[in-house]
């Protein structure tokens, strides 16, 4: 019997791609909570802040990191969460999804532990449906 | 008499020719190689040593001659001298004049001999010969040779170097105004190379960049080598100048043209990128929404998403103007350069944007007079002010009215534009290599696009200038633009 995710998390500008996520995961009831973040400043901050209050209801099981965004892009955001992810206490899966499709950014993406895998938009709605399931215990 | 045999053989095939002096009776036979080495068959002289000083010895050699010779006949004192001796023609040649010690070791002679080995030097003729190509060889090949005497502490140059450096032909060089031979920024590189290869013995081949007496700077090729005494110790330095400014000016315009070439590439690398980039996310998103639609069953809802694809489609555009405006920097034929002045093309900016200037009360000092006017394209003029003042005023800081200072100036032959500002100022640890990447903002405004300073640098760049930055956070932004 497998279990729904709870909480999955995204990190992306593009509020139209935001937008037509959270469609396709309520179509299809994905997951029962999305939580977005439109750069990786805001989301550092709120794991930062996790780790001074360890509520696991906000600690996502899964987090879909977009590269080029404003302020403070996805490969910082990777150094800096590289840090503190092991006191966070609990397994997060998390995928690059860029639209990148530079050989660079791939192999550099892949090359961190962190990185579960690339996917290069547009994602499919199968794609993300089999990533959902995947990562349900 | 083997020893004899074996004497004569080799006195006949030398070349000198020779005297025999015989004891009993007391006389002189002199060989015929001598005889011919002067013009004369031996029927004409007379072979005997009073004859021989009176006729044929040059007076200034007569008295040394007789008492060596003399020495020599009576009491076996070997001798060694130069002498010059009258020929046929009537002119006087030189020979060295030796004796029986200067035989090999192993020839007894049992006869006293005094031998004469002409003495050829070079003639005349062939020196000025070679004089004369070494003067077109320096002169076609624009090469000086120069010497450096370090006991007489004194520098030589020959006619070519004085050529080359402008210097008049009674031009007397001298080592303390040394530093006056070279270019203000090779001054250092020649000092070290000299210093290096007087102490040490290292010898240098470089290109370098000197000044001629009229103050022209001009590069040469200088070559250097340590000249040594025999006691091993570095008495001078001698080398040559070689004048190859006009490959140098080459092979300078070539690098510029790679650099630019380079630049350009790298720039089209870049856009390509982009557009890849930029495009695609929109793209993606359509196709994203196309997949939502089909997998929706509920005909309303399906409408609800046709003005996401509105959005999309005006997202879509907006880039591509923004990719437009980047490809007419580019291509645009508009590109005429001319006269502008600061203070106008600032006028044209700052009445544009006038309200935006009296609404956030920003005050603009301008300071021109060093550089009032440039050659450039006035829209990219008006376009790098424009961008500049907005920004500044667009990332103001909190707490304080903006003021953006604005001036020219010129250091050299470089023209140089300054816009600082006031404002929240840029975590330049954070965004040093993003500042001017296309769509980077840095701040949380709404109404930053992240276009206006990747604009204003391809501008400045493909008009080959350059364009930094220096900020701190809660102090300011300073742009430097070097034309």
């Amino acid at each position: 019997m497998s279990q729904k995710i709870g909480l999955a998390c995204i990190i992306d500008d593009d509020n139209m791609y935001v937008n037509l996520v959270k469609k396709i995961v309520e179509a299809r009831s994905l997951c029962k909570n999305l939580m977005v973040f439109q750069n990786g400043k805001d989301a550092l901050n709120h794991f930062e802040a996790i780790l001074t209050n360890l509520d696991n209801k906000t600690i996502p099981e899964i987090i879909f990191l977009d590269l080029n965004m404003p302020v403070m892009d996805g490969w910082e955001f990777l150094d800096n969460f590289t840090k503190i992810k092991n006191k966070i206490g609990k397994v997060i899966t998390l995928y690059v999804v860029s639209s990148s499709i530079n050989p660079v950014d791939i192999e550099r993406a892949k090359s961190i532990n962190l990185v579960k895998d690339y996917l290069v938009k547009p994602v499919t709605i199968e794609d993300l449906e089999s990533i959902f399931l995947k990562n349900t215990l | 008499m083997l020893q004899n045999e074996l004497f004569n053989s080799v006195i006949r095939d030398s070349n000198a020719g020779y005297w025999e002096l015989h004891i009993n009776p007391e006389r002189e036979i002199w060989s015929d190689k001598f005889c011919n080495s002067l013009g004369y068959s031996k029927e004409e002289l007379q072979p005997t040593i009073d004859y021989f000083l009176e006729h044929l010895v040059h007076q200034d050699d007569v008295a040394l001659f007789r008492d060596n010779f003399i020495s020599y006949r009576q009491n076996a004192v070997n001798f060694k001298q130069h002498i010059k001796i009258l020929d046929k023609q009537g002119g006087y040649k030189l020979f060295r004049c030796a004796t029986n010690d200067e035989l090999p070791v192993n020839i007894k002679s049992e006869v006293s001999l005094v031998f004469f080995i002409e003495v050829k030097l070079e003639p005349e003729q062939d020196i000025a010969k070679d004089n004369f190509y070494y003067k077109e060889t320096a002169q076609m090949t624009s090469t000086g040779s120069w010497y450096v005497d370090f006991k007489e502490k004194k520098s030589y140059w020959d006619f070519e170097t004085k050529r080359i450096l402008e210097y008049p032909d009674d031009y007397i060089p001298s080592l303390k105004d040394s530093a006056n031979y070279y270019a203000e920024d090779s001054i250092q590189k020649a000092a070290d190379l000299f210093f290096n290869c007087a102490m040490t013995g290292v010898p240098f081949n470089t290109e370098i960049k000197m000044v001629t007496a009229n103050k022209r700077e001009f590069w040469v090729k200088a070559i250097g080598k340590p000249i040594y005494n025999d006691s091993k110790e570095i008495i001078g330095i001698r080398g040559v100048f070689q004048d190859i400014d006009e490959i140098k000016q080459k092979e300078v315009r070539l690098q510029k043209s790679i650099d630019i070439i380079a630049s350009q590439n790298s720039r089209l690398f870049n856009f390509a990128h982009i557009v890849s980039h930029n495009l695609r996310s929109h793209t993606s998103n359509l196709s994203l929404l196309v997949q939502l639609i089909e997998d929706i069953d509920n005909p309303e809802e399906k409408i609800g998403f046709i003005k996401e694809i509105k959005q999309i489609s005006y997202s879509l555009n907006t880039t591509i103007e923004h990719l437009n405006e980047i490809v007419a920097i580019h291509t645009n034929k508009d590109q005429v350069k001319k006269k502008i002045k600061f203070q106008e093309s600032l006028d044209l900016v700052t009445n544009g944007i006038g309200q935006m200037i009296s609404m956030s009360k920003t005050k603009i000092l301008v300071d021109f007079t060093d550089l009032k006017e440039i050659n450039y394209v006035a829209a990219y003029l008006e376009s790098i002010l424009l961008n500049l003042i907005t920004n500044a005023i667009k990332y103001k800081h909190l707490d304080r009215d903006p003021i953006v200072e604005i001036k020219t100036y010129e250091i050299g032959k470089n023209k140089y534009l300054k816009v600082s500002d006031n404002g929240r100022g840029i975590d330049m640890k954070l965004f040093k290599d993003k500042i001017f990447g296309m769509y980077k903002t840095f701040h949380y405004n709404k109404d930053a696009v992240g276009i206006g300073l990747f604009l204003t640098k391809n501008q400045i760049e493909s008009l080959g200038g350059s364009i930094s930055v220096e900020s701190e956070v809660d102090q300011g932004t300073t742009f430097i633009i070097e034309f």
